[in-house]
């Protein structure tokens, strides 16, 4: 079962009555609340998966397995979760944010970027800090942000208008905001900070906007830029030869979802996504390091160690900008540090994290474009799938096989688990698109039946067109274990928890539990909006509680009393 | 001077808005051919080439469901859409009315002009010959296939004919209908409206709204053939071009 830790007081909002009678009492008070609850150690956030009672980064623990270690819910006693509290959001633009929690405060994003905090028990509101906009930010799909990164008393947020900016955690006053890149350009963060030591990393959106990607690091107390890696590596930087017509200048291979840390190797993982023009490859032959890869990172100084590339020339908008899973396996007879990916071009990976060596690779859906992989994992691309004029017909469609919502790995049931678009069709189109910074540029298109982003209230299609299905497999074989289809599609990532559950949602606005060794159902609640965050969990004295966002609002279950 | 200010002000606030029946003030074929430059250039991402649909919506329907009238498709534009992926365009008001101007002759009358027959006979034959028990038109007839209202806007001339013809060719989800028998022997019947993983919502036999659990279902099946006869052979092909002619030129009222 699960402990309640220290720092996981019950946060109820009461003051002792002394506190409200004297300002003695409340210094007093004021100075313990410094010392203990609400402060993110550095040792704090390398021992998450130690205190399961907070949620403390993005993907909930350095090594993203969005796995909790509490089990007060069972299949046994799931039929009884109820609703807590409902927080809704001002924004009507997509949610896809994903919730911290600390010490019974939870923080939050909601579109474009805005930080709220929240309090965990009761879903009040205890302030809001709203990031003034200028007016022609360049977000290419919709004015997202993912979330946030805390450490000691300090919230970051990266916002649409290419800034880094630290907050208070508890007052949300602004102690620094640093710009990033220029906006007008075509670059825009959407993605939650990863916080290692005294390092703030974030990386850049704008992949259809013919960016130049990068990852940087800013000083976590000044805001002070410490390093940047160019995801295309610059003239003279190996790999640079990757990129022939000049076309590394507009390359994009952005980066706008959180990545991974490995504390042991000091190693932070990031996939990078796609190369730009997206749909049009002829006007950047060659590989396109380090586009739709994922790449490993010395911390300290945001030197390369290794890198590997999923999709060389990627001709389909498959971004690897999907969660770096980091997980300790037996492989073949001996422990190994793995890294499992499910990528967006419909392969499921393992890849030996300390030295990028390629260990399994299978698909995971239907795929037309590939033959399969070589003995290095490089792709063997079938001739005559690329996007043409007249359109290619190609599985999976832009969406891919899956996104970047997040997959989860149970280190209780060795499985990792992904939500997958199955039998998910495209037709790919090239057009000859001009370089104009800031605009749109991507080489193409892509039509489907399926609404690629956009959820329909309406379920216009049929079963053949595509439908999302949250997918178990073993990292050992890349075998199926158990798959749940559905009917409409899923943008919602996922949560396993220590007692075998799984929790996710769809587009189609359920919210739900399985039996994470079987798949089977367990519960479920209409709550009508889709899911396009990650649920997480979270206690608060004796209750263990889980959260999820559905429309424009967070809602949060516990058991009936 | 405030006041004077306030109403000088007042139509620039109205067009930013587009919050008015205002017309395209910039429709001219020069300005249709300004506005497919700029649309090749900043929607094609989305929108796919000729706004032939990507990730974004088709635009070659006539059929816009945010901001049927030129000010509302402006509005849509320089303001983006609020809960979709469709963003702002900061474009000065000429270029923003030339990429209306240029979207709405997408759509519009793809049918008509092209047509062969007399749209006033084809009244009649559409009359004579039982289509409205299932097709309405300006509210009247039957709802049983689709209303017909403005479908010389929404559908190509080809794709009239091939729909008289051969119905079951293409079959909208619209016309989908659910065929199915509960664990209990009661047997399902319906227009498929809505579906998700767990339920159906339908348009029964007896014109009720209901949903059916898919677990209570012991078998169903989505029948996506249309109950619509081919005219073949039961027009004569004067009669056959009027009714084209006549289905093309239904435009429907605009908002």
């Amino acid at each position: 079962m699960t402990r309640l830790l220290p720092g996981n007081r019950p946060q109820n909002g009461d003051c002792p009555p002394a506190a409200r009678r004297t300002p003695f009492a409340l210094v007093a008070l004021l100075l313990l609340a410094s010392q203990a609850p609400g402060q993110v150690s550095r040792e704090r956030l390398l021992g998450a998966a130690s205190e399961p009672q907070n949620w403390l980064t993005y993907h909930g623990t350095y090594a993203s397995q969005h796995h909790t270690g509490l089990d007060q819910i069972t299949a046994a006693n799931v039929s009884q979760l109820d609703l807590k509290w409902v927080w809704q959001a001002q924004s009507l633009d997509k949610f896809q944010s994903t919730p911290l929690v600390v010490d019974g405060v939870m923080y939050v994003s909601e579109p474009p970027s805005t930080v709220v905090a929240i309090d965990a028990a009761t879903g009040r509101t205890f302030w809001m800090y709203e990031h003034k906009m200028p007016t022609g930010i360049t977000p290419c799909c919709g004015k997202v942000n993912r979330g946030l990164a805390i450490s000691g008393k300090t919230l970051y947020m990266a916002t649409l208008d290419a800034r880094l900016l630290a907050l208070d955690a508890a007052t949300g006053r602004k102690k620094w905001d640093v710009a990033v890149a220029e906006y007008q350009n075509g670059y825009s963060l959407t993605l939650a900070p990863l916080v290692v030591k005294d390092k703030v990393i974030i990386g850049t959106a704008g992949g259809e906007l013919g960016i130049q990607g990068f990852l940087a690091a800013f000083d976590a107390n000044t805001g002070k830029s410490l390093w940047r890696f160019h995801t295309i590596p610059q003239p003279g930087e190996p790999g640079h030869e990757t990129w022939k017509n000049d076309a590394w200048k507009t390359g994009g291979a952005s980066i706008w979802l959180t990545g991974s840390y490995d504390p042991d190797l000091n190693l932070t993982y990031w996939g990078v996504g796609n190369p730009g023009p997206d749909w049009d490859a002829s006007v950047r032959p060659g590989d396109n390091l380090y586009s739709s890869s994922v790449v490993a990172l010395d911390a300290e100084t945001g030197k390369r160690k290794w890198h590997f590339q999923f999709t060389p020339n990627d001709a389909w908008d498959w971004d690897s900008v999907q969660t770096p899973v980091l997980a300790n396996m037996e492989w073949k007879g001996r422990p190994r540090k793995l890294m499992l990916w499910g990528n967006r071009n419909a392969f499921f990976y393992v890849l030996d994290r300390a030295t990028g060596e390629f260990l399994l690779g299978k698909p995971f859906v239907k795929q037309t474009w590939a033959k399969g992989l070589d003995d290095r994992g490089r792709p063997v691309k079938i001739p005559g799938m690329e996007p043409s004029p007249k359109g290619t017909v190609v599985y999976p469609g832009v969406q891919g096989g899956t996104n970047w919502y997040a997959p989860s790995f149970s280190p209780r049931t060795n499985l990792f688990y992904l939500t997958a678009w199955e039998d998910y069709v495209g037709t790919y189109y090239t057009w000859q698109t001009d370089y104009v910074p800031g605009k749109w540029y991507a080489g193409g298109g892509v039509k489907a039946v399926v609404p690629p982003t956009k959820r329909d209230q309406i379920q216009r299609w049929g079963r053949d067109a595509g439908y999302a299905a949250i997918l178990a497999i073993d990292p050992r074989t890349g075998a199926r274990v158990w798959q749940h289809p559905m009917t409409g599609m899923s943008e919602s990532g996922l949560l396993t928890t220590s007692s075998d559950l799984l929790f996710s949602g769809n587009r189609e606005g359920h919210f739900f539990a399985l039996d994470a060794r079987s798949g089977k159902l367990l519960w479920r609640r209409y709550l009508g909006g889709q899911v396009m965050n990650s649920p997480i969990s979270y206690m608060l004295g004796p209750r263990q509680y889980v959260t999820v966002a559905s429309g424009h609002s967070l809602f949060t279950f516990t058991l009936r009393d | 001077m405030f006041p004077v200010l306030a109403l000088l002000a007042a139509p620039v606030l109205m067009a930013q808005h587009g919050n008015t029946t205002q017309s395209n003030p910039h429709d001219s074929e020069q300005d249709r051919a300004a506005g497919a430059k700029l649309f090749a250039t900043q929607c094609t991402g989305c929108h796919g080439k000729n706004g032939s649909g990507g990730s974004a919506a088709e635009l070659t329907t006539g059929v816009f469901r945010y901001g049927y009238s030129d000010a509302g498709l402006f509005n849509s534009i320089a303001s983006g859409i609020p809960g979709t992926a469709m963003p702002a365009f900061k474009l000065d008001a000429r270029h923003t009315w030339q990429l209306v101007a240029y979207v709405r002759s997408l759509g519009e009358g793809r049918a008509a002009g092209k047509a062969k027959g007399n749209p006033a006979r084809g009244a009649k034959v559409y009359a004579s010959s039982g289509c409205q028990s299932c097709h309405s038109i300006g509210g009247q007839g039957g709802f049983a296939g689709p209303d017909l209202n403005a479908i010389g806007s929404t559908r190509s001339l080809g794709h009239l004919q091939r729909s008289l013809l051969a119905p079951n060719e293409e079959v909208s989800w619209d016309y989908w209908s659910l065929l199915g028998r509960t664990a209990a022997g009661e047997r399902i019947a319906g227009l498929r409206l809505n579906e998700d993983t767990y339920s159906f919502q339908i348009l029964d036999s007896q014109g009720k709204l209901r949903s059916v659990a898919k677990p209570d279902l012991a078998e169903h099946q989505i029948d996506r053939t249309s109950p619509m006869p081919s005219v073949e052979g039961k027009l004569k092909p004067d009669q056959f071009e009027d009714l084209v002619a006549y289905l093309a030129s239904l435009r429907g009222a605009q908002q």
